[in-house]
This record gives C-alpha cells, structure tokens and sequence, in this order.
C-alpha cells in the first residue's frame, strides 16, 4: 500500500476525527482525536505499522500532545500521529496492547507530562522518584532547584533574593609557603 | 525441573512451573550498585528457587533532566550534553543529533564531512564493542579479554584525542559539518590501527567464541523471540540477535552509508550467544567501513555554510540512526526559535531494556547477569 492509501483509508475510517492529515515523503502524517486514537493506532498496526519508534510527549501550553511515530520492518513507509489533550486530567487509551513498547514510553509520558494511559498495566513514574511532586517537562513546571541558565561570567544576572549580593568567584588560592631554612642546630646530612 | 538429572540439551526453554503450593517467591534486589549492572540499575529479581519468575527494573538513578535542558539551550549548545547520553558512544550520539537538526532545517553536509562522520561513528561503533565484548567477558570471569579490548579501545581513543583534543565526551560534529578537520597523519594512523586490528579479531575469539566454558554460558541463555523483539521495539544487535536482519544503515540510509559494502550480521537462535555473534560480526563489518571510507574519503571543505544563530524553521523531526546499541531517535519540535521547543531522545537501550524481563523468564539467577551484558545498556542513554 502507498502511503496516500493508507492516508485515504484512515481519513474514510475516521471522518471528523481526523485533522491535519498529509502524506510527506513516505510518512503518513495525522493528527486525531484521543477518543480514536487507540482505534486508529490498531488500525495503522494492522496496516503494517507494527513497530512503534517512539511515544512521546509534547506541551503546546494551550494543550498536551501525545505523539506517535510508527515504522514498519516490511515496508519503508512511516507514520506519525498526534493526539492533542487537555492539560487538566489528561487522559488516553494505552496502546501497550498494540505495542508492547508502549509500556515504558508511556510511563516516561506520565512521568515528565502527567499525561495519564488509561489501562497501563504498570502505570507509576519511571525517571524520577515515585514521590515525585508534579511534572517537570510541562512548560509551566517551577521549582526553586531550577536556576536559569545564564553565560559564564554574568552572575550578577541571576535573579537573587532581596539584600543577597551577587555570587563572587572563589578567592585565589594561597601561594605555596616556601620551605624554611634549615635551622643551624640541625645535624648536617652526611 | 529435571528431577532425574539426565542433562538438559543446550537450547532447551525451561518452563517452570509452581508444583508445591506452600512454595514462596523470594525477591532479590539487584543494584542499584552493583558490579554487573553496567551503571546504577535496579532490578528486582522474584525468584523460585533458583529460577527467574519475573523482574522488575528500576532506572532513573543517572536521569540527569537532559531533554527540560535541551529546551533551554540553543541548537548547538545541546551537541556537548549529547556526548553524555551514551558517554560510550559520544560520536555517534552527536551524529543522531546533528542529523536530525539537519533534516529539520533540510541542510546539506558538504561530502567529505559525511565521510569524516561515517569514520569516526564507525570507529565509535568499534570501540563502544570494545568495551562491551571487554566488560561481558569480565562479568562473566575471563579476565584476558577485558585488558585485550582495552588495549585496542585506548589506540581508538588516541585516534580521536588526535582529532578531537578529547578521548571521551568528544562533541565534535557541528550542525552542518565537523568542528575541525583530521590532522596530517590522522588518516595514516588509522590505518595503521586498523591493520594492527584485524589480527586482534581472531584472538578474540580464541578467548572467547571459541571458549567450551563460554559457549555453555551463553548458548540457550535469555531467549526473546522475534516477535516479542519486534512488539518490544528492540534495536541494534538485539533486535538482529532474535533473527531480523534490520539495520538502519542498510534498511534506512543516512549520510553516506548507502556508498559503502558491509553485511548485516544476523542470527536466528535468539540468545545471548546470538547477540554476541551480531557484535563480534559487526567490529569485522565496521572495520570494513572505515577501509572503504578512508579509500573513498574527498577533499573539499567540513563545515556547510549556517546561519550565526541556527533557528529551524518551524516544524517537527524524528530522525534516527544507527548507535552501537540500536536506533537512536532524536525527536524535534521547532518553533523557530534558536532553542528547541521539545527535544525527545528515543534511547535504544531504553528501549531495549525495557525488553529485559522477557528475556530473562526461566533463566537461572546465575545466567541474569550474562542476559544483561548481552543487551549493552549504558544508563547515561536510559535514563537521560
């Protein structure tokens, strides 16, 4: 099947669903609602897409997104599909049952996005530690560990608290003392 | 289990089955440090008598917030954080990388940069085996093997200090070319390395593929079918030590990779003994590479004309290549800006690893740390 095949049999399936739909060199290009995207992913792996490359998650600050890129190991064609959902209880079907590669990928997702998979198997974080407050990849994560990046040399730029004087640089190390001279009373080597 | 004690054949699945109710399962923690865990991995391992049940891995111990980082710095400052996704194989994650800001803003290598690239990833790919074929064997008690590889690792390393001023941590590829061309010799001296190399490739396999007490290790050990490879998106040698000849260099050409002659080593028996073959075969293979590349190897310039400030126009990537370890995926998404809006890294031995419970079902607690040193992980790239 080409690629615009596939495109026209998602968009026939699909109907409304589906927008921003395109075919881009061999990659089949999607974006779908969440209520079908488990059905449209079990259709694109029955169509051949039955390596999943990559899941992952992206913060539109309007919305989240789940993105999915498929490959096939028969066929040189690809496809990518995008799941927007809403940044409060965002929520999505798993896909571990399609691709059991999903499993750790979404649990990434749910960890740096707080994006949840509905029907993960082992849904619980994966990189950072499980007591973990919030979602770090979210463009609206703050935390006071967090120190804004600033070039080398300008720290008097980075934002201090009221009175607090900007960072120094270390003092210079002390010179080496220099080794006493031998006192007269001490014995001569031979 | 075999209460008889007639020998089970080599490539016999055991299936375990609970025969006495008031058996327990015990759990063993495994890591977080631990000298065979290859880096700070956790793995609880629950256990029936001395068989694999089932385990648990637990990773974030080195995530080190590389992809929130990536948001933050602009398009070239990331090259030095990538080199320490898989310190192992910095030249090949700093390859991934500069691929795929390429792709996203549809630039173009000037030639003899793409084929300083394919050298030093491919000298990359032998090292980074080096030190696999080095430390597996040292897991698994040959002491020899580990200061053999070394041995040839440190000529690689010198190779790139010449070219690079670093032996690790290289970032030496730019959006658009290389930092720098090879010194005068350089190419000589690879050379050179590689025709002390190719006599070392036997020697070790009289260590090690052609050793009784190996082989009995290995052969049968930590099975993943290839279906389950495929459903668990496993990559690199993995994927091609359960039987499907897939390698993105053939099967998805990048660079210049369609230009030169080398096979695709893959094995069906889907053990650990399988995946040693495909790295064995592939320092031969890459070994090839580098010959072909050094003869074929252009004058002209390394660097493509950019921009001061790289800003891709807006838009999104997913560009992969081939690491030592499997598809490296960097996932890109543009605003226009000079720093990247989303920056994914699609780690294989993320990936990989994630396949580890699979392969370890019915083996013995003693053959867990051979089915680990055969899947080639490096925390740096898993937990990012």
């Amino acid at each position: 099947m080409t690629a615009e095949e596939i495109l026209g049999q998602i968009q026939q399936r699909f109907g409304d669903a589906i927008s921003a739909a395109e075919v881009k060199g061999p990659e089949v290009r999607a974006t779908v609602k969440p209520e079908v995207a488990w059905e449209a992913c079990r259709f694109l792996r029955d169509a051949g897409f039955e390596y999943l490359n990559c899941l992952s998650g992206v913060d539109w600050t309007t919305h989240l997104e789940v993105v999915y890129d498929l490959s096939s190991l028969q066929h040189p064609l690809k496809a990518h599909l995008r799941v927007p959902v809403g940044r409060e209880a965002p929520m999505i079907r798993t896909v571990t049952d399609i691709w059991s590669a999903a499993n750790w990928h979404e649990r990434e997702c749910y960890d740096l996005f707080g994006v949840r998979f509905d029907g993960h198997p082992d849904h619980r974080r994966i990189l950072l530690p499980e007591d973990w407050v919030g979602y770090p990849l979210r463009k609206d994560y703050a935390d006071e560990r967090m120190v804004p990046y600033t070039e080398y040399g300008l720290e008097e730029k980075l934002p201090r608290a009221e009175g607090e004087k900007p960072a120094v640089k270390a003092a210079p190390r002390p010179a080496p003392a220099k080794p006493a001279a031998p006192s007269p009373e001490a014995p001569k080597p031979s | 289990m075999n209460e008889t004690h007639t020998p089970i054949p080599v490539g016999t699945t055991v299936v375990v089955e609970r025969t006495d109710e008031t058996m327990e399962e015990m759990y063993v923690n495994m890591g977080p440090q631990h000298p065979s865990t290859h880096g700070v991995l956790r793995l609880m391992l629950k256990l029936d008598g001395e068989y694999i049940t089932d385990c648990v891995p637990y990773v974030g111990y080195l995530h080190r917030c590389h992809e929130k980082i990536g948001e933050n710095r602009n398009y070239t400052q990331v090259i030095p954080y990538t080199d320490r996704l898989d310190y192992l194989a910095s030249m090949s994650m700093n390859f991934g990388y500069v691929q795929a800001v390429e792709r996203l803003m549809g630039l173009a290598v000037p030639p003899r940069a793409e084929y300083m690239r394919v050298i030093l990833a491919e000298l990359q790919r032998i090292a980074s085996h080096l030190i696999w074929l080095g430390t597996f064997g040292l897991d698994l008690g040959n002491f020899t093997i580990f200061i053999y590889c070394f041995r040839e690792r440190e000529m690689v390393l010198d190779l790139f200090e010449a070219v690079s001023g670093q032996r690790l941590n290289y970032s030496f590829y730019r959006i658009g070319g290389m930092a720098m061309d090879f010194p005068d010799g350089w190419v000589e001296n690879c050379r050179g390395f590689l025709e002390w190399f190719k006599p070392r490739l036997p020697e070790y396999d009289a260590l090690m593929t052609d050793n009784i007490l190996f082989r009995k290790r290995v052969e049968g050990v930590g099975i993943l079918p290839t279906r389950t490879a495929v459903e668990y998106a496993a990559s690199g040698p993995v994927l091609r030590g359960s039987g499907v000849a897939w390698d993105l260099r053939r099967n998805d050409p990048y660079s210049v990779y369609d230009r030169f002659e080398f096979d695709v080593p893959a094995y069906d028996s889907c053990d650990v003994w399988a995946r040693y073959l495909v790295r064995r075969q592939e320092m031969a293979q890459s070994v090839r590479i580098v010959e072909q590349a050094l003869a074929q190897l252009p004058a002209g310039e390394i660097q493509a004309k950019v921009p001061k400030t790289i800003k891709p126009p807006a838009g999104q990537v997913y560009a992969r290549t081939e690491s030592p370890r499997g598809e490296l995926g960097f996932y890109l998404v543009s605003d226009g800006s000079p720093k990247p809006y989303r920056y994914k890294v699609r780690s294989p031995a993320f990936v990989n690893l994630s396949a580890l419970p699979e392969m370890l079902k019915g083996c013995l607690v003693a053959d867990c740390v051979a089915v680990l040193g055969s899947v080639d992980i490096v925390l740096g790239e898993v937990d990012r």
